[in-house]
């Protein structure tokens, strides 16, 4: 009798473990929603992360190893690549889009500018692949990776073989960008009330409430949808957005809605980049939409705003910078690892 | 660390032998075929000296989700069903599926392809790793088939052919569902006709697809028709 109680106790105490945390090391910010990312068949591990982060900064991930991820994804700018409308990948080739900020990705259901990608796990190979960007394929760069005795230690400690594999290679790469959280924004500590906005950014803040966010919805600052927000075709780049993953018209100038999260550091703005400052995004969207049979209903009607307004906008668009984020240690170049990767290269 | 993996190895074949004692291996042989011909793929491809100089230089494609019936009544299944068929390692191509208790089926049924909730379900391994080089980069989604060749029908400079068939996605759905009926329950001979496939694409109109698209579910379409048991 005693012990059935005892077992019936354990068993309460481990069912709300699961039901507390999706994960034993995520940890889900307290004004976030449930994440999407489905961590029972990818559990995060120190040693998982570890590699993940030190795949992410070896260029050895592209064809001739000079390019890695972070070559357009640097963590001062919240993982994109600033100052660049279009990156440049292997030998200096121009890219087609802007690299996107990498921020809260265990809440995204879709990657890429078009949504083409549909798991986060298999993200990575499209910039490994893409002839433009790191044009390496991920069967040569495993047999790279095996031939290298300090990647066949990484990879035996966090799982404990020895034999890499596409599988363990794209799921470490998620293990470390699943830590890249941003919450400790002037606006997360608003909303837990630790903090209080000024009152301009309060203006700015009912100003966003009133015309941004059905699209970039808190807490994400993102509806994860993909839309087309009214910008005029690039006829150099003649990019039709997620028209080329489905060929249907109606998807035509369709994007995927971005995080405004750490906005101060990811211009320029835009699929392509094409404009430098908040000012100007803002002045498309007051004066420069183009209308289309798809746009996005949220922008049929004009939105107005004064010029006052916008200062008042872009003052609150600037509390959701997180200096945490761009400064966590955590997300560091492995400044050790590499020491050995190098010395086992030469 | 190899001692161990040798003593796993020794408890798998005991384990093994102790449940073969009520269940049977069914063994299923795909082989690849141009009309009469095994198509040989190994180091040069295969080529037939015909008018249209036809060469095969790959053939690779999923199989899964296998299933068993008798009398229409499914009578057991493969867990985990995932076979990627590569021709060129050996035609025919050998899978082996567990049958638990033995029971006797009439029919087998198999899906071409790796179905939908697989293809959003992020990195898989074995069959599924995206080194055996059938997942797109580009766009997610796994290649259900690979044929790549050549002919003099084909209008393209190269005279190749290249054929990548997928997609999960509606309206373009590649995922083709294949039953035969079968006389054995141990040992299954089944055939994939290239000719069959072949003459009903009109090659100097079409030769290559390379994504998810209208003419991808119609030639699916036509490649799960081109499957028929065989009778030697």
């Amino acid at each position: 009798m005693k012990t059935k109680y005892i077992f019936s106790l354990v068993l309460l105490f481990v069912s709300f473990a699961f039901q507390v945390s999706v994960d034993p090391i995520f940890h889900k910010p307290s004004n976030f929603p449930k994440p999407v990312y489905d961590f029972s068949k990818n559990q995060l591990s120190s040693d998982k992360i570890l590699l993940g982060r030190t795949l992410f900064y070896d260029p050895i991930l592209s064809r001739n190893n000079m390019i890695s991820c972070s070559s357009c994804h640097s963590q001062f700018s919240s993982f994109t690549h600033i100052d660049h409308a279009l990156s440049h990948g292997i030998e200096d080739k121009i890219g087609f889009r802007n690299s996107p900020a990498l921020i809260n990705l265990a809440w995204q259901s879709s990657f890429m500018r078009d949504g083409a990608i549909n798991h986060l796990d298999m993200q990575a190979l499209a910039p490994i692949s893409n002839p433009v960007e790191m044009d390496e394929n991920i069967g040569d760069l495993v047999s790279k990776l095996q031939k290298s005795r300090p990647y066949v230690n990484l990879f035996y400690k966090a799982y404990g073989d020895s034999l890499i594999t596409g599988e363990h290679l794209l799921k470490s790469l998620s293990q470390f960008m699943l830590t890249l959280i941003s919450a400790e924004s002037k606006y997360d500590s608003v909303m837990r009330k630790q903090v209080i906005f000024t009152n301009q950014e309060k203006r700015g803040y009912s100003l966003f409430q009133k015309n941004c966010s059905s699209c970039h919805t808190e807490p994400l600052f993102t509806n994860n949808e993909i839309m087309n927000n009214g910008l005029c075709l690039d006829s150099s780049l003649n990019d039709f957005g997620r028209f080329r993953v489905t060929s249907n018209p109606l998807d035509s100038f369709k994007f995927k809605v971005p995080t405004l999260r750490n906005i101060e550091f990811t211009y320029p703005y835009m699929h392509d980049g094409r404009f430098k400052s908040l000012n100007l995004v803002l002045k498309h969207y007051t004066n420069g939409i183009t209308h289309s049979a798809n746009l996005a209903k949220e922008l049929q009607n004009p939105i107005d705003l004064s010029s006052n307004d916008k200062v008042d906008l872009i003052a609150f668009l600037l509390t959701l910078t997180d200096r945490k984020f761009l400064f966590n240690p955590e997300y560091f170049y492995p400044k050790e690892i590499f020491s050995e990767i190098v010395k086992d290269r030469e | 660390m190899q001692k161990s993996s040798l003593l796993f190895q020794a408890l798998f074949l005991v384990v093994a032998s102790f449940t073969t004692a009520q269940s049977k291996l069914v063994q299923i042989n795909i082989k690849s075929v141009y009309a009469d011909y095994v198509i040989v793929l190994k180091d040069t491809g295969f080529s037939l000296n015909d008018s249209d100089h036809l060469s095969i230089d790959l053939i690779k494609f999923y199989l899964s989700g296998f299933q068993f019936f008798k009398n229409g009544k499914p009578v057991f299944k493969e867990e985990n069903s995932y076979h990627l068929v590569l021709p060129a390692e050996s035609n025919p191509f050998i899978i082996n599926i567990l049958n638990k208790n033995s029971q006797d089926f009439d029919e087998v049924q198999f899906n071409l392809g790796i179905d939908s909730i697989t293809n959003v379900s992020g990195a898989l391994g074995g069959d599924l790793d995206p080194t055996r080089g059938m997942y797109w980069t580009w766009s997610s989604g796994y290649i259900n088939i690979k044929l790549e060749g050549r002919s003099d029908l084909c209008s393209s400079k190269t005279k190749d052919f290249q054929f990548h068939l997928g997609g999960y996605q509606s309206p373009f759905s590649t995922l083709k569902k294949v039953k035969l009926k079968v006389e054995n329950s141990s040992i299954i001979n089944i055939q994939l006709d290239i000719k069959n496939l072949l003459d009903q694409i009109e090659l100097k109109k079409l030769d290559h697809i390379m994504s998810p698209s209208e003419e991808a579910v119609r030639i699916s379409n036509i490649v799960a028709n081109s499957f028929s048991i065989s009778r030697h």
